[in-house]
């Protein structure tokens, strides 16, 4: 602002100095004429001629420098700025376009990921129940055999145990008869025995 | 010799005499061109710079005139004669803020000579007619009627008095200034001048508007739908 002040000021005593100088130099030089009261002179068809030639050349000139190329130019500019919008306009719908295939694709994706997901849930579960009802089976029949054996060994040894009272009845019964008796005596009276007391036994 | 100082024959161009007035004008025509030329000599279709501030000078000029004669295609198929008015006749008055103009003679404002001022206003008189018939036809002619046939001398006297307010107001006022400058400096060349000169700064730009309003408002006149 300081500046700018002192800028101006220069300015001003720089042209007053011009103007007094002139002035001065004008005086001097006897260029400078006292100023008389004089109307110019009417009618000088020359000066009117020259001023309207001149009137019309810088007309011209201005329309061909300045009016005419500006003029071309505010049409090319709107033209451009046209064009751009349009433009725009053009990549904004493709934009849009693009954004909607984007979407069902990503949307189209997303059912096919569920449809994995939900495949590869269904195969687990169905994996899951074939191996449970695998293991049961399995269990079913380990249990089975088992029970079977158990079965087996129950009958065995509810044999060797009849087996084995049956001597420990013979011996026993030699014991208090004390006598022999015959082979075929001794398998009666076992197998009768036995079928008595057999349920008690076991 | 009186009139010589304000009109006097500079050199002959052939059997044409030149006068200073004319030089003076042919300066200011080379002026403006030059930096016409210089705005416009390379566009860019980003502006910048000279061709910026110029840029927005003629769309100003377009919207100003625009404003002023309500009609979009007069005002922009006019604003060039109208503005090159205005830059004429402002390069013209500020001619005479020159050191010396009005002392030197030959050396003044060409505006400071109604030999000039009637030239241009002779001009804004065909502008407004031309502008007239071009807009309307031949019914242009009933504006000379209106309201009433009764007023056709009335209108007709109008034709002339346009142009001679056109001249004499310039002339008058330009003249005049030069004149009181001129005085000035003779009887007390100092300082008080140069209040003068600073004041005629302003007068020499409102004339140069006055006179650029004014033709627009007579072409705007001639080209209204009101008549």
């Amino acid at each position: 602002m300081r500046r700018n002040k002192w800028v101006y000021l220069g300015i001003l005593a720089l042209s007053l100095v011009m103007v007094m100088g002139f002035a001065t130099v004008a005086m001097a030089t006897g260029a400078v004429a006292d100023p008389e009261p004089a109307v110019p002179e009417w009618g000088n068809w020359y000066v009117m001629g020259w001023s309207a030639v001149n009137f019309f050349v810088l007309l011209a000139l201005l329309y061909k420098f300045g009016f005419n190329p500006i003029n071309n130019m505010l049409e090319e500019r709107t033209n451009t700025i046209e064009s751009s919008i349009k433009h725009a306009e053009e990549v904004r719908v493709e934009v849009d376009q693009m954004q909607k295939e984007a979407q069902a694709n990503l949307a189209e994706s997303r059912k096919e990921a569920q449809e994995i997901v939900a495949r590869a849930n269904r195969t687990a579960e169905e994996m899951k129940t074939d191996i449970i009802n695998k293991a049961n089976e399995e269990v079913s029949t380990m249990k089975e055999r088992a029970l079977s054996e158990i079965d087996a060994a129950t009958e065995a040894a509810r044999v060797e145990l009849r087996d084995t009272a049956v001597t420990l009845a013979i011996m026993a019964a030699e014991r208090v008869l004390e006598r022999a008796i015959t082979e075929e005596d001794h398998k009666k009276m076992v197998r009768e025995f036995v079928n008595e007391a057999g349920d008690y036994l076991c | 010799m009186i009139f010589g100082m304000w009109d006097s024959v500079l050199f002959h161009l052939g059997p044409i005499p030149v006068d200073h007035l004319v030089v003076t004008q042919w300066c200011i025509v080379v002026i403006l061109a030059l930096v016409a030329y210089s705005a416009t000599r390379d566009m860019q279709l980003v502006p910048r710079g000279l061709q910026n501030a110029f840029e927005a000078a003629v769309v100003w000029t377009y919207d100003f005139f625009t404003q002023l004669m309500d009609k979009e295609h007069i005002a922009k198929k006019y604003a060039p004669l109208l503005s090159t008015f205005f830059l004429f006749i402002l390069f013209s008055n500020y001619s005479g803020l020159i050191p010396g103009a009005a002392h030197i003679p030959g050396f003044q404002p060409p505006t400071s000579n109604w030999n000039v001022t009637i030239v241009l206003a002779v001009i804004t008189v065909f502008a407004v007619h031309i502008a007239g018939f071009q807009e309307h036809g031949l019914g242009y002619m009933n504006h000379f009627l209106s309201p009433n046939p009764a007023m056709l001398p009335l209108n007709l006297l109008e034709e002339i008095t346009h142009p001679l307010s056109l001249t004499l107001r310039l002339f008058g006022n330009i003249f005049g200034e030069e004149m009181i400058i001129a005085y000035m400096l003779f009887l007390v060349p100092f300082l008080v001048p140069f209040a003068l000169m600073a004041l005629s700064v302003l007068l020499a730009f409102i004339q140069a508007i006055v006179f650029t309003i004014l033709s627009a408002s007579y072409i705007a006149t001639a080209t209204g739908d009101d008549h």
